[in-house]
């Protein structure tokens, strides 16, 4: 009876060893994920920051009616007498577009995407039209296109 | 049949052997080049001016352009070769993981090089690969600007990881794989006359000036099958989910069981199959 006992009393010390043992060896594991996840996100938020910045386009405009132009990745669209700026980005996955002068369509050499004069969407794997861009008039047939990197 | 009796000894042993000598060259031909490539400004501006003003520019630049296609060629040959004769059954899970990671690594290098050109294939290469991660769910756009940022430093960042993160990397996980990290004299010296021949007698792809129209822009020719497949499915299913599943796929072959390993087996045969025509009707055929 006192053997059992004994061995009962034994039993139940080494179950709290082995808790201390591992609670003592895991302890550091432990503290160091939790340290490691709590600096990794600092760690991560400065690896993939990005400062939002503008391009400004500059097109000069002749008196002339002028066709389509492209200038570092927007298109110029004359409509009447105004214009408007088209992105030149496919909006599939960021391919520029080329210009074809003699179906009227943006068509992407990367996936095949196209698109009509007004930037509407016809075929292809892009889902959205084309982005249109803010226009700036300025003095002498100056227009200043704003587009978003 | 004629697969699961496949038995070439001595190509098994060549491919590994010759892919360390390339990747030797692809090392010292890379370091060469770092001292006058410039991740920032005209990059292609700057990658002609090697190829056609700096002494030797051109043959440094096809060296390392074919050392490091063949290595990672010559990598892809030894896996598929492990693949067949179903070694990766004698590689515990952790191990074949390592080796599939560190083979998927040096696709990576080899398509931040691709980047690196600064043409016209280069820098719409980076814009598909940054839009694809950006379509991942809640942590697209954190996980793109990990890889690549848009705008005037778009190159920066594939060169860090080209030049400075992955080939320390690449080597940590072979390292427990690889017996000896110098060839024997005799695949060092065929490797060598090769590439130096390769590098002098054949001259430079014509690269695309960044602002040039041209009809059709095609990536590198590992990714022919997903720019196809891109056509067809959302570039979060063509981009990453199917290719990811189909690596997962791999990664599971040394624990699946007798039954479901064979499955595997044979589908991820079937879907190699079908990547290589897919592959091949891109190259031929185009959009």
């Amino acid at each position: 009876m006192q053997a059992k006992r004994v061995r009962i009393n034994q039993d139940k010390g080494k179950k709290c060893m082995d808790r201390r043992a591992f609670l003592r060896n895991n302890l550091f594991r432990v503290l160091c994920s939790i340290g490691a996840a709590v600096l990794s996100y600092p760690i991560l938020a400065f690896l993939t920051f990005r400062k939002p910045r503008d391009k400004r386009v500059i097109f000069h405009l002749l008196k002339d009616p002028q066709p389509i132009l492209y200038k570092e990745g927007v298109f110029l669209v004359p409509i009447g007498r105004s214009h408007r700026a088209l992105s030149a980005r496919c909006t599939h996955l960021g391919c520029t577009l080329n210009y074809d002068p003699v179906s009227l369509k943006f068509r992407c050499p990367c996936h095949g995407s196209q698109f009509d004069i007004s930037g509407k969407r016809i075929a292809g794997p892009a889902k959205r039209d084309l982005q249109v861009l803010p226009i700036d008039k300025k003095g002498k047939g100056e227009l200043v296109v704003t587009l978003k990197l | 049949m004629l697969l699961a009796e496949y038995r070439n000894k001595n190509l098994s042993r060549c491919f590994p052997r010759l892919g360390l000598a390339s990747l030797l060259l692809c090392l010292i031909s890379g370091a060469i080049l770092s001292f006058h490539y410039r991740p920032m400004g005209n990059v292609f501006q700057n990658v002609e001016e090697i190829t056609s003003v700096v002494p030797y520019g051109r043959f440094f630049r096809q060296l390392h352009y074919a050392s490091g296609q063949l290595f990672v060629i010559l990598m892809s040959l030894h896996t598929l070769d492990h693949f067949l004769r179903r070694r990766y059954r004698t590689f515990g899970p952790r191990q074949w993981s390592l080796l599939i990671i560190s083979l998927a690594l040096c696709f990576l290098a080899l398509f931040t090089g691709f980047i690196l050109k600064g043409d016209k294939e280069g820098l719409f290469a980076a814009r598909i690969f940054m839009n694809i991660l950006r379509t991942v769910p809640l942590v697209g756009n954190r996980l793109s600007n990990f890889f690549i940022l848009p705008g005037d430093s778009l190159f920066f960042l594939p060169y860090l990881y080209h030049c400075i993160f992955l080939p320390p990397l690449i080597f940590y996980l072979l390292n427990a794989h690889t017996r000896e990290w110098l060839p024997d004299a005799s695949f060092l010296l065929v490797t060598t006359v090769g590439l130096f021949l390769f590098a002098i007698f054949i001259d430079p792809w014509m690269d695309i000036p960044p602002d040039a129209i041209v009809g059709l822009v095609k990536g590198p020719w590992f990714f022919l099958g997903i720019q196809c497949l891109l056509r067809f499915l959302p570039p979060f299913y063509a981009g990453l989910l199917v290719p990811g599943m189909v690596v997962l796929c791999i990664f599971l072959l040394p624990v699946a069981g007798k039954r479901l390993g064979k499955c595997l087996h044979y589908s991820i045969l079937g879907v190699l199959i079908l990547y290589a025509l897919l592959t091949l009707k891109e190259f031929l055929f185009g959009p």
